[in-house]
């Protein structure tokens, strides 16, 4: 061990420094809400499985176009299901932690977007 | 929601919500930076005879081995049979809900609990495993030795049996689109502890140590522990001391390989690369699914086979012993890498699941008075010092597997080979290391 804890110490030193220079990006929580078109028609959903970031906390708003009703499955930490119409809906959502969630339509079994919320 | 909408297409969302945020590219590149300078400083300045070997080596401390106490055992050995009738009862009796602690105590407490416990304390599952009291059980009752069963185990199957076991849970979680219905679970398990008893049976209880896929996970992850024992007393040890004491046998690379594969192809398929090439395609999801595990996991047993292989060796010396002989030095790497990929997962997860396990039956009891707990998302609230943890972990673990490959590799090659003989094995391990880091950063 005598050999290994100055190696470790020294990529923990290496690995705080690096970090510390990445430093984090203020959040872009609170510049309105974040507005997102969602197309449904037959077995296809448009976006089909895309990238958003949001902020923990902005407000999300889901515009969807639908040829037949059904539900859609945000899967945050608590999981959240909206529903909605055949036609336009509109439905928005918020959340409240960190992380990566999936939003899905487990009826297409797809998943539509991917949020990046920080 | 109807059961099949439930179980879900793709991915399994059963149980945990949200999913970690990718770590930063600055962390990746450190991480991945720090791996490559560790790894050469490592082989140029580390030591050059062999410092561990299969003794249990450490400082001997005056406090007696737990296990060698009657009383300890026999507790650890009803807890196990008590958490197991728990959950039995949960599997049997309970309702195909998503609340049902069955699916967190089989996917949280069970996959991931277990072997992080097992680093903190040493082999736990062998203390508790209902199977091993079962096999104790029908051995007093029937006047035998429970250490003995009908067959000698046979030496060629070695880990064989726990790889493929362990195959068998990672498919469960990770392709099999029903993996959070009861039955699949109930049934999973049924199968599990029928086996395990045959093969109790017919090898007697040797047969755990090699065949048992959780006893032989969270005996390697117990490797890491500081904890060992001589004389039957505790011993303090660097897990370096540790991992050198991982008995070689067949089939071990299949073990690491299966950890470690499916944890990145877990990592790998929630990429939105992966699930928009899926979604585009007409191929059914089901089988890409199952191509990429078995892919990932034959991935990673190749490049290893190849890296201990393409070494020098003295005449006469078989080339396909090494794979086996090395694979202790990846099990660092595979307990870093699952670290990172499962903390969040566990930590949260684990909670809810304690919180639901207090009503099994849902039917609105509160047995254990953890009901009205609720869950702690401190680590997701702190995304930056999740990520630092993350990278640390997959380092630290990188570290320890380059120095435990170094030490038996000038224990087991010629002078002239010793460290040009390092060369291929590094770079496996550079590339296991980066590889997991760029899943954690691309996921």
């Amino acid at each position: 061990m005598r050999r290994t804890a100055p190696l470790l110490a020294a990529v923990i030193l290496v690995l705080a420094t690096l970090s510390a220079c990445g430093g984090g990006s203020p959040g872009s929580s609170n510049s309105g809400p974040k507005k997102i078109d969602i197309t449904f028609s037959g077995s296809s959903v448009t976006p089909n499985g895309e990238k958003v970031e949001v902020g923990v906390g902005q407000k999300i708003e889901l515009h969807v176009k639908a040829d037949a009703p059904g539900e859609i499955h945000v899967h945050s930490t608590p999981e959240q299901e909206l529903q909605y119409d055949q036609g336009t809906t509109d439905l928005t959502l918020t959340i409240d932690k960190p992380g990566l969630v999936d939003v899905e339509s487990h009826a297409l079994e797809k998943t539509i977007l991917q949020l990046e919320v920080r | 929601m109807s059961p099949l909408a439930q179980a879900g297409g793709l991915s399994l969302h059963g149980i945990g919500g949200a999913k970690d945020l990718p770590i930063s590219p600055e962390l990746a590149i450190a991480g991945a930076v720090a791996a490559l300078t560790v790894s050469f400083t490592v082989l140029a300045l580390a030591w050059r005879k062999p410092r561990y070997d299969e003794v249990e080596r450490g400082r001997l401390t005056g406090i007696r081995a737990p296990l060698e106490v009657p009383a300890v055992v026999a507790v650890l050995r009803v807890f196990g049979v008590v958490v197991f009738l728990y959950a039995a009862v949960a599997g049997v009796l309970g309702k195909d809900l998503l609340t049902n602690p069955i699916f967190g105590m089989f996917y949280v407490w069970w996959w991931v609990g277990l072997p992080l416990l097992s680093v903190l304390l040493g082999p736990v599952w062998r203390a508790i495993s209902p199977a091993r009291t079962i096999n104790l059980v029908f051995a007093k009752v029937s006047g035998g030795d429970q250490d003995r069963g009908l067959f000698d185990y046979p030496a060629r199957l070695g880990y064989w049996p726990a790889a493929l076991g362990l195959f068998a849970f990672v498919w469960m979680e990770l392709v099999y689109p029903y993996s959070t219905e009861l039955g699949s679970v109930r049934l999973w398990c049924s199968v599990y502890v029928a086996l395990m008893l045959i093969g109790g049976a017919l090898f007697g209880s040797s047969f755990y140590e090699r065949g048992d896929p959780f006893e032989v996970y969270s005996t390697l992850a117990g490797k890491l522990s500081i904890w060992g024992s001589r004389d039957g007393r505790v011993v303090v040890r660097s897990p370096l001391a540790g991992l050198a004491t991982v008995e070689a046998a067949p089939g071990l690379v299949g073990v690491v390989a299966v950890l470690f594969g499916s944890t990145a192809f877990d990592s790998f398929r929630d990429s939105i690369r992966w699930v928009s090439f899926v979604q585009g395609t007409d191929r059914s999801p089901y089988l890409m699914n199952n191509l990429g595990l078995l892919g990932f996991c034959l991935g990673v047993g190749v490049i290893f086979a190849i890296g201990t292989m393409a070494s020098g060796v003295e005449p006469g010396f078989r080339r396909t012993t090494l794979p086996n002989l090395f694979a202790h030095s990846v099990v660092p790497i595979v307990i870093g890498y699952i670290v990172a990929h499962y903390l969040t997962f566990w930590f949260e997860t684990g909670q809810q699941t304690l919180i639901q396990a207090s009503d099994p039956l849902s039917d609105g009891s509160n047995y254990l008075g953890t009901g009205n707990w609720s869950v702690n998302y401190w680590l997701s609230l702190h995304p930056t010092l999740l990520a630092d943890l993350k990278v640390v972990s997959v380092v630290t673990g990188h570290v320890l597997g380059v120095i435990s490959a170094h030490d038996r590799a000038v224990k087991l090659l010629p002078k002239r080979h010793q460290l040009t003989g390092q060369l291929p094995l590094l770079f496996a391990m550079v590339a296991f290391t980066v590889g997991g880091l760029y899943l954690l950063f691309a996921a």
